[in-house]
């Protein structure tokens, strides 16, 4: 039973990433074929050349389903509005179809983007003054090391990666010393903390909870010189520094 | 004689249980009858049976389950009734026991992101829909009137907004920033759908406004949705209204100049929409700054003279002061700390810094990642004549996206990664800026809105979901419960049979409470 189960899931997901290919395909097909029918009028990309309107601003491509809309407006051409009729084949237009499709998911954007830049692009700071200010003004050298924890830094992470992690790291707990009003005293890793309660976790994994208003509790973060630190960086401090890490491969 | 009794009968039967637009006019006492309580979207209640002294022993009077997505809405409350919304659903609920009245859902394609309420117009409520519909109903059962569409759905429009009944219209705004789409405001006829007048956040080429753009196609990507829930003064007859970004979102090349009427609060003519005046907190923005937040209306005196003014803690990070029967400025100053501006205008508008615009190869800009503050509601107290803002102060690196021929590339036009930041509550006199307390919460972002009452309690959360109740003169927690989830709405209040209730909208779960 189990195994006919596998069976018929591993079939499905055959099946998914078949089509999902075959769009991706059909696509990829049609992104040729309309820069070479469509492109000189629309642009390339669909967003408007030498006579045509940017395509992404029109309400039938926005309201086309499968080429029920845009089909007709190719092999027929708007001849009103100087467009021709373009001799594709029904294969040929399913791909235009698909491109274009394709092209209002890359072109509509709700939220910016993760960055994921060539590092040529982000890489405009000196590494030296870097370096100066890493050993420096900036403090870095107090608790970090290019030969040490960094060493090798710039090939664990992606540039602007690097470039967002070395201005503000995450993933470092932090820790707490709560001291209950009995004098008992309980260490670990802050599990939570708001104005009212406060939690651990000790060194054996065990969480421990208290109203905030019943003990006293020392909170270390060790990532806090990072935060104060953001408000101190010049826009040359920051490039030159990320420029300086960059060369610790 | 006989006709005009029978016209006057009739229509008091036709608002027994509904709402007279003309009943709008004067502040409400008891009630909770538009998205911000009243038309001055202050959001400061008159009611004072719960108050400092007794707030401590408040306690839960009941819950309604809507067993939908997270409530973002302000119930309306009329005549015992409450109505609110999440995407694709309108709920009444009996405003004494929390027991279901009806129930309306109608699913749609569209951006769910939020809804924020219905507005009410004697016995019928407006409804706007991810597909960008505006939905009128039934308030005695909910059923449906008629369905007119706003926008269009496959531009990426949708409708979060409460309406605002203004006296015969419903003024509608548009939501939506994925695509090139203009936006504007809509008054809408009540009984059939129809426009009455529509105000574009975007000029024409020609028209004024336009000089602030470079092209006509730089003017054709649109921009400055109207998604939160403006105010209005009946006595000037004009409507104040906030207007969200321009686009490319964070690319800025394309498009130098103001870019008006995008991150701009308007003064409009209630009956023809007509601009009266306008001030544009962010001029060029390229961090997504809308200045939609709510225009709050304060009748108060300044620097000794009685005023009519508007008070906006605006996303961009700075709180503005203005004369709202001229758009005079007063005052411009940051609730929290911020880099983007170079320094201010004549205006007293901040102008932005170009090497804080995104970049290339990153810009860092102190600013919480989703801006300064955003739709949580902000209450101005006349008592204690201090405005409150839960706000977000922190850093953030914007990015410029441009494709090998060194164009925008996509609506965004640019990139961004959060780094830190940490939500707080801000308390500033109204009349300078000048914080007068505030409270850091932690790390993360607070989202819930605030209400201040006569009781002197200013109702709210914390970045934790701690509801709280503080004392509104210095901010001392009289009263906190952890009820399980994040107030990402704004409490409302009312009161029925000498009981005050305070509501709480908490993921899909409405709490009401009220004294033992």
């Amino acid at each position: 039973m189990a195994t006919s189960i596998r069976f018929v899931l591993a079939a499905l997901l055959a099946l998914v990433t078949c089509v999902l290919a075959v769009a991706q395909g059909s696509a990829e097909r049609g992104r040729a074929q309309f820069a070479q029918t469509c492109g000189f009028c629309h642009g390339v990309d669909a967003n408007g050349g030498a006579e045509g309107p940017n395509l992404m601003r029109s309400a039938l491509v926005r309201h086309d389903e499968n080429g029920n809309l845009i089909s007709a407006v190719i092999r027929e051409g708007r001849p009103a509005k100087g467009m021709p009729a373009i001799p594709l084949n029904g294969s040929q237009i399913a791909d235009v179809v698909a491109f274009l499709h394709k092209r209002l998911e890359e072109s509509d954007r709700r939220s910016p983007r993760k960055p994921d830049y060539a590092l040529k692009l982000l890489l405009t700071g000196d590494a030296e003054a870097g370096k100066t200010f890493f050993f420096g003004a900036g403090g870095c050298s107090k608790c970090h090391s290019p030969t040490g924890d960094l060493a090798g830094i710039a090939k664990k992470y992606a540039p602007p990666d690097l470039q967002a992690h070395f201005l503000c790291p995450s993933g470092v707990a932090k820790t707490a010393i709560v001291t209950t009003s009995s004098g008992e005293r309980f260490s670990g890793n802050l599990f939570y903390a708001d104005a009212f309660r406060i939690a651990i976790k000790d060194a054996a994994g065990w969480y421990h909870s208290w109203p905030r208003s019943e003990v006293k509790a020392e909170i270390h973060d060790p990532l806090e010189t990072h935060q104060e630190l953001l408000s101190k960086y010049t826009e040359a401090d920051m490039h030159n520094t990320f420029a300086y890490l960059e060369t610790l491969k | 004689m006989k006709s005009f009794a029978l016209v006057v009968a009739i229509a008091a039967e036709l608002c027994a249980q509904g709402l007279d637009p003309a009943a709008l006019l004067k502040p409400p006492t008891d009630t909770w009858p538009t998205y911000n309580g009243d038309y001055s979207g202050r959001r400061y209640s008159p009611l004072t049976q719960i108050n400092k002294t007794n707030v401590r022993t408040l306690t839960l009077a009941w819950a309604f389950q809507t067993r939908s997505s997270t409530l973002k809405t302000t119930p309306l409350e009329v005549n015992g009734v409450l109505y609110f919304t999440a995407p694709d659903h309108v709920w009444a609920i009996d405003a004494r026991s929390g027991h279901a009245i009806w129930h309306y859902n109608r699913p749609s394609e569209g951006d769910h992101i939020g809804q924020r309420g219905v507005a009410m117009y004697k016995d019928r409520l407006y409804f706007g829909t991810p597909d960008a519909h505006l939905i009128c109903l039934n308030a005695r059962n909910g059923k449906l009137i008629w369905d007119v569409v706003i926008a269009d759905v496959k531009f990426g429009y949708y409708l979060s907004v409460a309406p605002l009944v203004v006296k015969d219209s419903v003024i509608v705004g548009t939501s939506g920033d994925q695509a090139d789409i203009p936006h504007f405001l809509e008054a809408i006829n009540p009984e059939n759908g129809k426009i009455i007048w529509r105000w574009n956040s975007v000029p024409k080429p020609g028209e004024p406004g336009s000089e602030t753009w470079p092209d006509a196609e730089s003017m054709a990507h649109g921009g400055g949705p109207t998604w939160i829930t403006g105010t209005y003064d009946p006595s000037l007859n004009l409507i104040y209204w906030g207007t969200g970004n321009p686009h490319p979102v964070l690319a800025g090349i394309g498009r130098r100049g103001a870019n008006l009427y995008t991150c701009s609060i308007v003064a409009l003519n209630a009956d023809t929409g007509k601009l009266a005046w306008y001030f544009q907190p962010s001029p060029h923005d390229t961090h997504d700054w809308d200045a939609v937040e709510t225009p709050v209306l304060i009748d108060a005196e300044f620097r000794g003279k009685p005023r009519k003014m508007l008070a906006q803690a605006s996303r961009n990070g700075y709180y503005f002061l203005l004369d709202r029967v001229t758009g005079e400025h007063l005052v411009t100053a940051p609730f929290v700390p911020t880099d983007f501006a170079s320094g201010l205008d004549a205006k007293g508008q901040p102008i932005p810094d170009k090497k804080k615009e995104p970049q290339l190869d990153g810009s860092l800009v102190a600013v919480a990642p989703g801006g300064a503050t955003n739709w949580m509601s902000p209450s101005f107290d006349p008592q204690t004549k201090l405005f409150y803002v839960n706000a977000q102060r922190g850093f953030t690196l914007y990015y410029l996206d441009l494709n090998a021929k060194q164009q925008v590339e996509g609506h965004q036009g640019g990139a961004a990664s959060p780094l830190w930041s940490e939500s707080l509550l801000v308390a500033f006199d109204f009349a300078t800026g000048k914080i007068r307390w505030s409270r850091t919460e932690d790390e993360g972002r607070a989202r819930p809105g605030i209400l201040t009452t006569a009781g002197g309690v200013l109702f709210t959360a914390d970045a934790a979901g701690n509801l709280l109740a503080l004392d509104a003169e210095n901010g001392s927690v009289l009263w906190h419960k952890y009820p399980g989830g994040y107030l990402d709405s704004s409490p409302m209040t009312y009161e029925l049979d000498g009981r005050q209730f305070v509501l709480t909208a908490v993921g899909d779960v409405l709490y009401a409470w009220a004294l033992p």
